[in-house]
């Protein structure tokens, strides 16, 4: 392992203190001999028992005791370090020591609260256990809280209702905002679309008001026919090229939004499909749009294309799609027979499922199929094998609508590739954390929103286009970027060993390392959240992670076996 | 990270710290807005922090929560006010004045150390702790589980034979942190200067209102809720995640899940609880996972799974978990001598109608909003809809009907946790354009 | 006086520690063998940490973390998993790989915490105290400890362990694959190699050997001591010395 150049240190000298926690640890075991037993370890100047450590008396001692002994190192043996570490380092700091000097033992939680019926073994533990601590805590060293500086700019990419949300937030929170859209106008599939559910108002009403309001945002600056270029640095410290015609457009970003949307399917080889009497509900908005829709006898298939071997999942939006259009029909002509073949009606909470219910009430025709025994297209009939009635029926149609789900952009990969983060199966970017964190991705700096993430209506993709401005305002808020200094470093004094063998690269979650120009390792420390698998993995022991050193956990360690 | 707090002088009052109020606050907080989350019950972390793992990942709800708990707890701009409600609010978008009333806790914050000396000694017993479905009891001096946070117990002043009758006092003699304190009274805590108010109330459920009796619940103890269920396989629940019928301690080997209990239902709520087929789908998974000959049977009309990794996780429930799904009408339920369930019910796929028998019935009963929503409606001046969730218009899914008050999650309409994540933010997001002037 | 084992615990911060509290929280009782080490990740423990542990005296090391899926920093503790099945392959060599054990513990499995480590023990009080333990270790077997803890250190165990998900999931550039099963034999034969290899090393120390003096002290086939010396030539870590008659006799660098 590394011979490290000690910078001058001085002596370390630590101080003690073992808590009662009323009779919690006092009523099991004798805190007065553990507190004993710890004068006698190496380094420790100082110890002392106290009725509650974390009271107001008991953190008075540990800075009494710092002032009093001159210590630059405390332990406190209490509960445990996930409730009360912050409170301890506080106090220490106050005292003017680096709060990273600072060791927990647990001797309540992980020992008299377990052991109760074998005190004295509990008292031999809390006795080892704070051998282990001290020893730890011998090797602590200082550490600083790292600063970066933040540009407060945004980039979001895509102009669909998810990035212009997202942009107009931004913007209207006081961030300069630059919009990226590869298509020559914004909305993105708004500009397909002909009525929206479920309110049935026209989409243009949604789009006209939402390019004003972006249009007119003197914050906002809008790139049409662009597309981003060029990507480098990191969260807060971002350098983009954007690419509009023969133009290459440099920006100074903070944050990232990914907001470029989706694409449809195209049923070729599905139910007949032609374009022409065999449609899709895209298709079928245009006829609607245009009023040049004049058939009568209209039938339409849910999931073509969507929940089968290669493609599993539910594109969430057609189940809604369908029922507006067959209203939107129904409202017109009241005498058109829709008949929708389903699988899953796919209509949750409250307002979609009152629009479910509408549909049936205006005497849309529902009728479940069977995947196994799906529909057969003749030319002028469709035959389905209903389940309910036990046979097959033959329904007419002179148009057949087909709903067709939502599918990953082609581009995406690229993109992905640009901002380091990852796409799941089906080409869909994906999050950090499904539950909690839907909107951030696990690099920091970079948040997604709408359907680049999954097939959403537009009620989410505006909730999501305002959450990924919520994240990505977390940082762009500040003007600079402090993160806890417990991180993986390549310190100067390691660069000799190593041998480049990019493991840690492999293995970093977070894509905080990297090589630069000169093919030497470089840890971005804003991005390491200090797990430590780069360190344990090191092919030649060169990274060391900070407060969790090999040197200290190796002290600990020898301390267990009683060294 | 570390937050500073900006110098933005107007503050955000987040009604309900569940999973949605905490990410508002949080996200809120991290911009350095000074936030005020209040919420009624004793501890924070609403719905989420009584499940036991959660789909589509199956990962362990508690370990993903708990970072967050705390995180809120310790969060240098966010002050959190628990056994809290707002009880009056004045102004308007931009610049609000919210008066909170802060019940007693009977036991000092910051002084309790959670050893439950307090608990132990308490001479009260059997008091139902909801957080368990009320399938445990606990004394008065109670917390609703062991990782609650704040980690501070509370004297049930409902129970407590001192604070009733004067007489006792065990708890004061008992506790070694001195953390007892009888004195304390209702505080009303004027916030001042609030620029923007989230309303995350969350929600409560059919069994709250409804004796559900149609379904045999309450009549017969092998059929229980979900929420009862997913406590009962919960590693840190009644049963320490080792299933066994309630009536006679039988490990379950077949299971009937019913789906839609008082919903999609012309007599109750005739919407969608969103939720039920993916948790239904994850509760047999968990249930499997302790036992590998159970038979899972779910009683459906519609199977929803829209999310991301829904249908797959839907199919994986089919393949690898033992888990049959039957599109389905109930008819009715009742039991045998041994106190089995029998079902009865149409099958909609061959228009049968069959009967079968269970160890088990697990009722998927619906969402409703939260019962504290009508009182909270009154009180902001906003509007509900007819089902009584917060009103809110499709293409404005975050603003209430009063400008400058904004809602998120399941106080809106049923949903999941991602999207209540994701609405939280963006109401966050909406605060913050009031809070910096945009 | 009945056997009481000394266990080592080595636990991530975000789900089995919190478990661990959590036991305590619910009054768990269980053996009071266990010694904990907190790391913030499973995917930190350092195999050298494990060798480490049973050379002061362990008689069983645990590690815990996150279940998988589960993990705070997403996939520490697949990494954790690869590390510790190399730690496993290498104690097998010298029949303690039973006295290891890798756990996942959620933040709300209190009484599993308590269940994991009441078996564990009990477990390793069934196999008595470890040969490289008590007050009289075996020497052999600390020996041979000491060459594998070498061997794990070595660039070459650790670049196997850190590359495994890119080799086997990843195409290079010529567009192939490598499967899990041509990884593992590599891996399998690597594993053996180097503990051979770290026995040279450590017999040697000071002194000068002849192949055929080392095949007969380690049990190893003289050719195949060959073989290892040409490879730790080329890798700088010995030397022909002098040359005895003709025999080459062979020290460290």
């Amino acid at each position: 392992m590394a011979k490290k150049e000690k910078k001058e240190e001085e002596e370390p000298r630590i101080g003690v203190f073992i808590c009662h926690c009323g009779s919690n640890i006092g009523g099991f075991i004798d805190c007065k001999e553990v507190a004993e037993r710890a004068k006698k370890l190496p380094h420790v100047v100082f110890t002392q028992d106290n009725l509650y450590t974390c009271s107001e008396t008991g953190l008075a001692a540990i800075k009494k005791g710092i002032r009093e002994h001159n210590l630059n190192r405390v332990v406190v043996a209490s509960c445990t370090p996930r409730t009360h570490e912050p409170l301890f380092r506080a106090c220490i700091e106050e005292e003017g020591l680096n709060p990273y000097l600072f060791n927990f033992v647990n001797i309540r939680d992980q020992d008299t609260w377990v052991h109760q019926k074998v005190p004295d073994k509990a008292f031999i533990k809390a006795n080892d256990v704070v051998r282990m601590g001290v020893a730890k805590a011998e090797k602590l060293e200082p550490l600083d809280k790292i600063i970066v500086d933040v540009t407060p700019t945004a980039l979001v990419i895509g102009g669909g209702v998810a990035g212009m949300t997202a942009a107009l937030n931004l913007s209207n929170q006081g961030f300069e905002t630059h919009l990226v859209e590869k298509d020559n106008r914004l909305g993105g599939r708004l500009n397909g679309l002909y009525k929206l559910f479920p309110k049935d108002q026209e989409s243009s009403e949604l789009l006209d008001a939402l390019k004003k309001k972006v249009e007119n945002n003197p914050r906002l600056k809008v790139y049409t026919s662009a597309t981003v270029k060029n990507i480098e640095g990191f969260v807060g410290n971002y350098e983009i090229e954007v690419e509009q015609g023969k133009n290459i457009i440099p920006l100074k970003i903070g944050c990232i939004i990914v907001a470029v949307g989706t694409s449809l399917f195209t049923p070729e080889g599905y139910y007949g499909y032609d374009g022409e009497k065999r449609i899709t509900q895209s298709q079928l908005e245009v006829k609607l749009k245009s009023g040049t829709l004049n058939e009568n006898e209209i039938v339409m298939i849910q999931c073509v294309g969507a929940r089968i071997e290669e493609r599993k999942y539910c594109s969430n939006v057609c189940c809604m799609t369908a029922l507006k259009n067959a209203l939107i029909i129904k409202e017109k002509n009241p005498n058109t027979h829709i008949t929708i073949l389903f699988r899953d009606l796919y209509t949750p909470g409250s307002y979609y499922e009152e629009y479910y219910r509408k549909a049936r009430e205006k005497g849309i025709v529902f009728i479940y199929y069977n995947p196994e025994k799906a529909p057969k297209v003749e030319k002028d009939t469709i035959k389905v094998f209903n389940e309910y009635i036990g046979e097959e029926i033959s329904i007419p149609y002179d148009l057949l609508v087909l709903s067709v789900p939502l599918v990953a952009n082609a581009e995406n990969k690229a993109l992905a590739q640009m901002l380091k983060v990852p796409l799941e199966e089906n080409g869909f970017f994906l999050e950090a954390h499904v539950k909690l964190r839907p909107m951030d991705f696990a690099t920091d700096g970079v948040y997604l929103s709408g359907s680049a993430k999954w097939p959403v209506d537009i009620t989410e993709s505006i909730t999501q286009g305002y959450a990924a401005a919520s994240r990505a305002s977390t940082i762009l808020s500040h003007n600079t970027l402090e993160v806890e200094g417990a991180t993986s470093s390549l310190p100067e004094y390691n660069k000799a060993l190593c041998t480049g063998c990019e493991v840690c690269i492999t293995v970093c979650p977070y894509k905080a390392i990297s090589k630069n120009e000169d093919d030497e390792i470089v840890i971005t420390q804003v991005l390491c959240k200090g797990c430590g698998v780069c360190g344990a993995t090191c092919s030649n022991h060169a990274i060391v992670i900070r407060h969790f050193t090999d040197e200290q956990i190796m002290a600990e360690i020898d301390a267990f076996g009683g060294k | 990270m570390v937050r500073k707090l900006g110098d933005n002088s107007k503050s955000v009052v987040v009604i309900g710290a569940g999973i949605a109020g905490i990410q508002a606050a949080l996200d809120l907080g991290d911009m350095g807005i000074k936030v005020y989350l209040v919420e009624k019950e004793p501890c924070i972390g609403g719905r989420m922090a009584q499940l036991d793992k959660t789909f589509p990942t199956l990962d362990c709800s508690i370990c993903i929560l708990a970072p967050k708990l705390s995180e809120c707890y310790r969060h240098p701009n966010i002050t959190l006010y628990t056994l809290a409600e707002v009880q009056k609010i004045e102004g308007s978008a931009g610049n609000f004045t919210v008066e909170v009333l802060k019940h007693p806790r009977y036991v000092k914050e910051g002084v309790c150390t959670n050893c439950g000396d307090c608990g132990s000694i308490c001479p009260v017993r059997g008091v139902p702790n909801f957080f368990d479905a009320d399938l445990v009891t606990q004394s008065a001096a109670q917390i609703a589980f062991p990782a609650a946070v704040p980690p501070v117990y509370r004297i049930n002043p409902d129970v407590c034979l001192y604070l009733n009758y004067g007489i006792c006092g065990l708890c004061y003699q008992n506790c070694g942190a001195d953390a007892i304190d009888f004195t304390q009274k209702e505080e009303v805590i004027p916030v001042e200067n609030v620029g923007a108010i989230i309303v995350a109330t969350g929600v409560d459920l059919a069994e709250n209102i409804h004796t559900l009796n149609v379904y045999g619940y309450q009549k017969y103890d092998n059929v229980v809720t979900a929420m009862e269920f997913e406590r009962l396989i919960c590693a840190s629940g009644p049963q320490q995640g080792h299933l066994k019928t309630l009536t006679d301690g039988r490990t379950p080997k077949k299971i009937a899940f019913l789906q839609c209990i008082d919903s999609r239902n012309d007599r109750t709520q005739d919407y969608c609880s969103s939720v039920c087929c993916m948790y239904t789908t994850k509760e047999a998974m968990v249930a499997y996972e302790h036992d590998n000959e159970l038979e899972s049977y779910v009683f459906y009309i519609d199977l929803r799974a829209g999310g991301k990794g829904f249908q797959k996780f839907l199919l994986r429930g089919a393949e690898e978990y033992n888990i049959k799904y039957i599109k389905s009408k109930i008819s009715h339920i009742e039991v045998d001598e041994n106190q089995s369930p029998i079902i009865t019910y149409e099958n909609l796929e061959s228009a049968e109608i069959k009967q079968m028998r269970f160890d088990l019935v697990v009722l998927a009963t619906c969402i409703i909003p939260s019962l504290s929503n009508e009182k909270i409606a009154k009180i902001l001046g906003i509007d509900l809809d007819k089902n009584r969730f917060i009103k809110t218009d499709p293409f404005f899914p975050i603003e209430s009907s009063v400008p400058g008050i904004y809602t998120c999650g399941c106080a809106r309409e049923p949903m999941d946790i991602p999207r209540s994540v994701a609405e939280a933010s963006g109401a966050a997001a909406r605060a913050a354009e009031l809070v910096k002037g945009g | 006086m009945s056997f009481e084992p000394k266990i080592l615990g080595f636990l991530c911060n975000w789900c089995s520690y919190a478990g661990a509290d959590l036991a305590g929280v619910s009054r768990v009782q269980y053996p009071p063998n266990i010694r904990v080490i907190r790391v913030m990740c499973s995917g930190r423990v350092d195999p050298a940490f494990i060798f480490k542990g049973f050379e002061v005296g362990a008689d069983g090391v645990i590690v815990m973390g996150c279940h998988i899926g589960d993990c705070h920093y997403l996939e520490g503790n697949y990494e954790a998993e690869k590390k510790f099945a190399m730690v496993q392959k290498f104690l097998k060599l010298i029949g303690m790989d039973n006295r290891i054990r890798l756990e996942w513990v959620s933040a709300s499995e209190g009484a599993r915490y308590g269940a994991v480590v009441t078996e564990f023990t009990e477990h390793i009080k069934s196999l008595g105290p470890a040969p490289t333990g008590s007050d009289n270790p075996d020497q052999t077997m600390l020996t041979k400890l000491k060459a594998i803890k070498v061997a794990a250190s070595g660039e070459r165990m650790r670049e196997l362990v850190g590359r495994q998900r890119k080799i086997t999931e990843e195409e290079n550039v010529y567009g192939e694959k490598t499967d899990m099963e041509t990884f593992l034999k590599i891996f399998n034969s690597a594993i053996v190699e180097e503990f051979e290899r770290a026995q040279i090393l450590i017999s040697l120390g000071e002194d000068r050997k002849s192949v055929k003096a080392l095949a007969v002290e380690l049990q190893i086939d003289p050719s195949i001591v060959l073989g290892h010396m040409t490879i730790l030539k080329a890798r700088g870590q010995v030397d022909f010395g002098e040359i005895v008659g003709i025999t080459p006799m062979f020290q460290r660098i």
